[in-house]
């Protein structure tokens, strides 16, 4: 089988903005000073009550204001994931030095990716109908809830008529919607694409995390020992992608190129993940071999890295698996342990980790990292910014379901 | 096996295998003959409680047993949209001669085929129980395998385990258009080399959550008249529900496991109206976009085109934007080529539709039948598609054009051809 990203007729493909609504701040500068200083966005729960539950730690977006952002669109019309993705669409685009109007709309995409869409539109639902009976419920669910909504109201915002696609692939979605970003501009489908994730915190995620034991009550500790689970979040990133060469022709500053992925499922279990690593193992060589580049070349991981016993474990020993003894070599953080999980925009928010590296030659911190795991022993970058010149960055990502995702960036050259 | 025309694709990618359930029979055969008798399958809803729901009619699929499609198993981990899906999903590796199951040398699993499922909710019916369960019984009385299926993309998780699919797997939302997006999406995963075979396709089921919402946002038709889709008189749609899939395979594949080939895709386009279904001519320009970005794709003119299965449901709006995008796509062309509506019959399946319609029109090749349009007896002034008919036409199908158009804004076209289409160098 031919290597699909180094075809002939295929065309570069470039990040040239980045916009972020996060936990720990909004905009590219805000979010990439508090990763570097290993800043936490993680508090206990204020949109709900959590008295009920044993745990009480979030990862929530605070004091967010639609409005500003909103600028066709009645703020209010949106649900809060798709409020978000605006927001961070305008910021990606005023990043990349563009205005909504420049690109030729027909050629003007929108790719993102959720775990679930609007679920605060469910939530009404329900306190609707157990409150006031059904004769209290509205249509929201048939119009706002759809997650489809999320790359539309972007589109709408922007008057953008080009492809538009939702990849509810959950905690993968985001790498999902840069994958299909990135091919839709290689093959000549789109001028330039926006492409990224969103997800709204909500009792629904949070209720269903705390029944599966997987909140952690102290501290978001990835890949150390003490390790006691994630923390559920909210947010949205969305990065600009261009063809390279146009993006050099405008003069457009380059943080990365897109130069391969892989993609699998372990089709193994709904939750818990592939006991060998063996499909997020496959989906990181596929990266590879996708790229054409050998494991040595890469110089960063921006692990999925949940906090959890289990995903940790198993992602370490998928990595060796993938990249045998380059594994050691390879310094490898979770931002998750300051930005919680903010599930269908987390890998979104990583693959902007990814270009920064790239761009400012530093790597994000594993934060609250102190007991050394022997089933963890990789390079977790552990509590403090390193400065790494990184010229290949691989983005990982899992999602329930078994569906895994690996992004390669690259620092643009040639 | 390069095409000629096509902007993407290393790979001919052909169809080798159908499957569906639907309240119109679980084959495609079926399903094409009651859409050509337009047979009436809406009723009264059986499945959940209606009494004094604003609509309670839908077209529902009754007497589903996932045991008679999958053998003994446990599917209680899967909810009603996971079962539809992996039920459909076996129908159609089944019919392609996959099996995905059995370990051994020959296992078909061996190919990571690829999963590609269109939806538009997942199960909101899933994911609404199980908020009202933590709300009324407490958090910890949530059942977490009620949680694992609450994420959109469930289904295509349940269906890859079951049928031990390890290839890209990917759920997509367009709404309306979420099928026919779906299967673009797997048609290029085969045509750039990343599957060898995918089964892409879509899987909706009907519930309590959705009839309602939709019948308060106003969108459903009341009375015993049913859903009229293109007709002068159309007052909205019924929901339906069901599913289906395609294997979808590339040409060298298909010929060195010798698989049967139904059909080849010959081109895909997709467009985005941004006013969101609000103004109309927008509206018309995005699915007049995507047919035409789909014609390109195959390197076909307008008159190419045998036959088209449209997305109208009988929606006041939605229906005039997909007939006069068609129109301006089509050119002169749209006023003589048949075109059907099988949401006339099988209700508004959301994110399977356009699979249902794509198994449709691929079953319809061959048969010199293709369906006409449930319950149209005339439209308005200015209608544009002047051969559709309630009645079937006689047609031999060689191209097939399957057209999704969502309520607000997606728009997706599908171009099929029939049998193997060979590469125009």
């Amino acid at each position: 089988m031919t290597s699909p990203g180094r075809h002939p007729e295929r065309r570069r493909v470039a990040v040239t903005g980045i916009g972020v609504v996060t936990p720990v701040g909004t905009g590219r500068e805000h979010f990439w000073r508090a990763l570097l200083a290993g800043e936490s966005g993680i508090a206990p729960v204020s949109s709900f009550d959590t008295s009920r539950f044993k745990v009480h730690l979030g990862a929530e977006v605070r004091g967010f204001d639609p409005a500003p952002w909103c600028r066709r669109l009645e703020p209010e019309s949106l649900g809060r994931a798709s409020q978000m993705a605006v927001a961070a669409a305008r910021l990606a685009l005023a990043d990349a030095g563009l205005d909504a109007a420049d690109p030729e709309a027909e050629r003007a995409g929108v790719a993102m990716g959720t775990t679930s869409g609007e679920p605060l539109e469910v939530e009404r639902f329900d306190d609707a109908l157990l409150g006031g009976g059904r004769d209290t419920i509205d249509g929201a669910l048939a119009t706002r809830y759809p997650c489809h909504r999320i790359p539309g109201q972007v589109a709408a915002e922007l008057g953008w008529a080009g492809v538009n696609v939702m990849l509810p692939n959950a905690c993968a979605a985001g790498n999902y919607a840069v994958a299909f970003a990135r091919d839709a501009l290689a093959t000549g489908r789109a001028e330039v694409m926006l492409a990224g994730g969103a997800d709204a915190f909500s009792r629904i995620t949070y209720t269903g995390f705390a029944r599966l034991g997987a909140i952690t009550t102290d501290r978001c500790a990835p890949f150390d020992r003490e390790r006691k689970g994630m923390v559920p979040g909210e947010g949205a990133g969305v990065l600009v992608l261009e063809p390279l060469d146009a993006a050099r022709a405008r003069g457009a500053r380059v943080y990365a190129e897109v130069v391969g992925y892989g993609l699998s499922c372990d089709a193994h279990h709904m939750t818990a993940s592939h006991p060998e690593g063996e499909g997020p193992a496959r989906a990181m060589a596929q990266a590879l071999a996708d790229a054409g580049l050998a494991p040595e070349a890469v110089d960063y991981i921006s692990a999925h890295g949940t906090g959890t016993p289990t995903n940790d474990r198993l992602e370490t020993l998928a990595v060796k698996r993938a990249f045998g003894e380059a594994a050691a070599g390879v310094p490898m953080s979770s931002v998750k342990s300051m930005l919680g999980h903010t599930m269908g925009a987390a890998s979104a928010l990583e693959a902007a980790v990814c270009c920064l590296a790239i761009a400012e030659g530093w790597v994000p911190p594993t934060m609250n990292y102190e007991n050394p795991d022997p089933d963890c022993d990789l390079d977790y970058v552990p509590n403090r910014a390193r400065q790494v010149a990184v010229k290949v960055a691989m983005n990982n990502a899992y999602a329930f379901g078994g569906a895994n995702a690996s992004v390669l960036f690259a620092a643009a050259e040639g | 096996m390069r095409r000629s025309g096509r902007l993407s694709g290393q790979h001919t990618v052909v169809v080798t295998g159908l499957g569906v359930l639907s309240p119109l029979g679980d084959s495609p055969a079926e399903l094409h003959r009651a859409l050509c008798d337009g047979t009436d399958a809406s009723g009264r809803v059986e499945g959940f409680p209606v009494d004094g729901l604003p609509v309670e009619r839908a077209v529902e699929l009754r007497g589903f047993d996932p045991a008679r499609y999958l053998g003994d198993g446990n599917f209680r981990p899967l909810d009603r949209t996971g079962q539809l899906a992996a039920c459909a999903a076996r129908l159609a590796l089944t019919d392609a001669g996959l099996r995905t199951e059995e370990p051994g040398a020959e296992d078909d699993a061996k190919r990571e085929i690829a999963l590609v499922v269109g939806s538009m909710f997942g199960s909101v019916r899933t994911i609404a129980e199980f908020d009202r369960r933590g709300l009324e019984a407490g958090p910890l009385y949530v059942k977490p395998f009620d949680f694992a299926n609450s994420v959109i993309n469930a289904a295509a998780g349940q269906t890859a385990i079951w049928h031990h699919l390890r290839g890209p797997n990917s759920t997509v939302s367009a709404g309306t258009a979420s099928g026919v997006q779906a299967i673009g999406l797997a048609a290029d995963m085969v045509a750039e080399g990343r599957a060898e075979v995918a089964l892409a396709g879509g899987a909706e089921e009907l519930c309590f959550e959705s009839l309602l919402s939709f019948a308060r946002a106003g969108f459903l038709a009341s009375g015993e008249g049913g859903a009229r889709p293109f007709d002068a008189k159309r007052g909205g749609f019924l929901l339906g529900e069901g599913a289906a899939f395609l294997v979808l395979e590339s040409a060298e594949s298909a010929a060195a496991r010798g698989a049967r080939v139904l059909a080849t895709v010959l081109g895909q386009g997709a467009a985005f109206d941004p006013s969101q279904g609000r103004d109309g001519a927008s509206g018309g320009r995005a699915v007049a976009r995507a047919v035409t970005l789909a014609l390109a794709d195959a390197a076909l003119v307008p008159r190419a085109v045998s036959a088209v299965s449209a997305s109208a449901n009988g929606h006041r709006h939605a229906d005039r934007r997909e007939a006069c995008g068609l129109a301006m796509a089509l050119g002169e062309h749209a006023g003589r080529v048949p075109v059907t509506a099988p949401k006339g019959v099988l209700g508004e399946c959301l994110g399977a539709s356009g699979a249902l319609q794509a198994v449709a029109l691929v079953a319809a090749m061959g048969e010199g039948r293709f369906p006409g349009v449930r319950g149209f007896e005339g439209a308005e002034d200015g209608f544009p598609l002047a051969a559709v008919r309630a009645e079937p036409a006689r047609v031999d199908l060689q191209v097939g054009l399957v057209d999704g158009v969502g309520l607000d804004g997606p728009c997706c076209a599908l171009l099929l051809g029939r049998g193997a289409v060979e590469a125009r160098a």
